[in-house]
């Protein structure tokens, strides 16, 4: 059985598409293809984006309003996954077990991000798939200029605005 | 503008508190690492088994979701001033007791913060009975009788309809009204204002319908005890300023012995 795959349809820039490993990170796998299959992440916005880091979204309706979410999933960072520069990660607060919809695409090689201890912040973010299309609307993306928005740091000032994701 | 005291709640220390601290006027804010620094450490070395935080904590508190927006982070994402300040609270209610009681800054932190730290919020005033003997707490903003200008605010600001309406403003536009305010503040204290105390007259007033002998307060930055008369007394707590010369941090300490000051510069 092939790796399920994604497409986020990403407004005015392109489309990017996700490997996903159903085998190394199935829990976050299947959430994150609920939540593509009803549609949660139609017109919401990549709200943080960091130049050299990462490129965040699948939390905020454009305007910056929070989506409400289903609850909260196990961390898959032991699954030896790491956050290589272009692999598709899940975004959560400082509690290690806490992400629900927002993921985030590696720009670089972020080593410091994976898994090194079950403790505080040495849990690390989950890696479940990778950008196997698209890698250059995902620069285009990290190249955006941003600001504060609402109390947010780092925020596009136009928004990046993911139409639609589609399961393949 | 009589500030009368109908039945004061009364919280009874558990007979195994051996220690209780207690501070206040701390006014935390983003651009003070000074003073967020010691009192980081106070709150992670204190032996206190309860600490009673009795007012003006923070600089400033435009409301709960100032920390719930916790909720938005990702990888590398720098918590907010009071993230942190929610952290340090929290750590240390994981191992003591932590009371918080409203200033006439902080006076819009809710029980949401309360909940996410595992903190309680107490009336005020709160009459504190340890060690056989009944000690009334209070931030003290309320018995400064004769600063008629903060009276009249303080009545308007702790209204539920003004609390509401406040609170239903975006962040960022309460966060812009904040330092409005703080700069309003600092011009007033810049032209020399002169310092109203307590009302002594008020505070025996609350004292006797308390039925207890010393109140421990805080608001006045001017740390003292002050003799009543008929065996009341009033104890003032200091405030902390780290960047001042010479520093201020000070906890006043009861335990069996009686009560000290407990110098932490």
């Amino acid at each position: 059985m092939s790796n399920p795959k994604v497409e986020l349809h990403i407004k005015d820039h392109g489309i990017i598409t996700l490997e996903l490993d159903a085998a190394k990170a199935p829990k976050t796998v299947a959430n994150f293809l609920s939540y593509v299959n009803k549609g949660h992440y139609s017109n919401t916005v990549f709200h943080r984006v960091i130049p050299g880091f990462m490129v965040q979204g699948g939390g905020f309706e454009v305007g910056m309003k929070q989506k409400p979410t289903d609850g909260e999933i196990e961390n898959e960072a032991t699954n030896g996954l790491k956050n290589d520069k272009y692999t598709v990660a899940m975004a959560r607060t400082n509690a290690p077990h806490s992400a629900s919809s927002q993921f985030f695409i590696n720009a670089s090689s972020n080593g410091f991000l994976n898994h090194t201890a079950p403790s505080g912040s040495a849990w690390g973010y989950a890696v479940f798939g990778k950008v196997v299309d698209g890698t250059d609307v995902v620069d285009k993306i990290e190249g955006v200029k941003t600001g504060n928005k609402g109390g947010h740091s780092d925020v596009p000032q136009t928004d990046v605005i993911i139409e639609k994701a589609v399961a393949l | 503008m009589a500030a009368t005291m109908s039945s004061a709640r009364e919280l009874t220390a558990p007979p195994a508190w051996r220690t209780v601290d207690f501070i206040s006027d701390l006014h935390l804010q983003a651009g003070d690492c000074q003073t967020f620094t010691a009192w980081q450490n106070y709150m992670q070395t204190t032996p206190a088994d309860a600490i009673f935080i009795l007012g003006d904590l923070f600089e400033v508190w435009i409301g709960d979701d100032a920390v719930c927006e916790a909720v938005t982070a990702g990888p590398g994402h720098q918590a907010s001033f009071e993230n942190r300040c929610a952290d340090v609270l929290r750590n240390a209610a994981a191992v003591k007791t932590i009371f918080f009681m409203h200033g006439n800054r902080d006076f819009l932190v809710g029980e949401q913060l309360m909940a996410l730290c595992s903190a309680t919020l107490l009336p005020d005033p709160l009459v504190f009975v340890f060690n056989r003997q009944r000690w009334l707490l209070s931030h003290g903003d309320v018995l400064c009788l004769d600063d008629i200008d903060y009276m009249q605010f303080r009545q308007q600001v702790r209204t539920a309809a003004w609390q509401q309406a406040f609170l239903a403003k975006p962040l960022a536009q309460r966060q812009a009204i904040a330092g409005e305010m703080r700069a309003q503040s600092e011009a007033r204290k810049l032209s020399g204002t002169t310092l109203v105390d307590l009302d002594a007259a008020a505070t025996r007033e609350w004292l006797h319908a308390a039925d207890a002998s010393t109140l421990i307060h805080g608001h006045t930055h001017q740390p003292a005890e002050h003799d009543l008369g008929d065996g009341l007394s009033r104890v003032v707590l200091s405030d902390w300023d780290l960047q001042a010369r010479p520093r201020r941090a000070e906890a006043l300490r009861l335990t069996a012995q009686g009560m000290q000051r407990i110098c932490l510069v």
